[in-house]
């Protein structure tokens, strides 16, 4: 069984540009071609189009899941290699949250720096902080 | 001097080698100090300073390989250490 492009982007939610870009970055591909040209996607293609998704949702970028996907497909991986490459997303989401906590902190001052509500601008502690440079927001 | 070594459970890479790296280590500088720390035990240590792959080797605080070195590597970085705080 086979579907068209808009079947499959309405099955899984996406946009068949979404599909298409997809294709083009390595993702996806279609099983065939109609005789007037149009992509045919069988079921596999579903469920990659669903992997690529969750694993999105999970913070991987399209170049990332290429690759999961390729240790999905080989013979040679075992769930550790994919085990290992979930805790390594895991580290720089991690790594992330740290620097936009230290971000919302360095707002925080400014903002508790910031008391007057009607102040003219060339006195706003906030852009004279931005002039001089924030402290704690570089790493 | 202290070497941490950041792995994950399983790692087959990491139980070939870590034998063979840490006893050059100690070889090298005998009162050197070696931990083996599963980054999921020790996330936010690790997440400090700044580890993002998988196995990776600190020394001394600092993040110095972000693979497995060969023990000729890893003896050469540690040697440069002692040179530099000697």
């Amino acid at each position: 069984m086979t579907f068209t492009i808009g079947k499959v982007a309405s099955l899984v939610h996406v946009t068949p540009d979404t599909l298409r870009y997809y294709e083009r970055a390595g993702l996806l591909g279609p099983a065939a071609k109609s005789k007037g040209g149009y992509r045919l996607y069988d079921h596999e293609a579903l469920r990659r189009v669903r992997f690529i998704k969750e694993a999105q949702q999970c913070g991987f970028t399209l170049s990332e899941i290429r690759a999961l996907l390729d240790l999905r497909a080989s013979d040679r991986a075992c769930c550790t290699d994919v085990r290992r490459v979930a805790v390594e997303k895991k580290l720089q989401l991690e790594a992330k949250i740290k620097v936009m906590k230290a971000m919302a902190k360095a707002l925080d001052r400014l903002i508790a720096e910031c008391t007057s509500e009607s102040g003219p601008l060339n006195v706003c502690p906030i852009l004279m902080a931005f002039d001089k440079g924030v402290k704690g927001t570089r790493q | 001097m202290r070497v941490e070594l950041f792995y994950t459970p399983g790692c087959e890479k990491c139980a070939d080698v870590k034998d063979e790296l840490k006893a050059a280590a100690e070889n090298l500088i005998p009162d050197l100090v070696w931990c083996e720390l599963n980054v999921l035990d020790e996330l936010d240590y690790a997440v400090e300073l700044g580890v993002l792959i998988l196995p990776s080797i600190a020394i001394d605080g600092e993040v110095v390989f972000s693979s497995l070195p060969t023990s000729r590597q890893l003896c050469s970085e540690l040697m440069n250490r002692v040179k530099m705080g000697a």
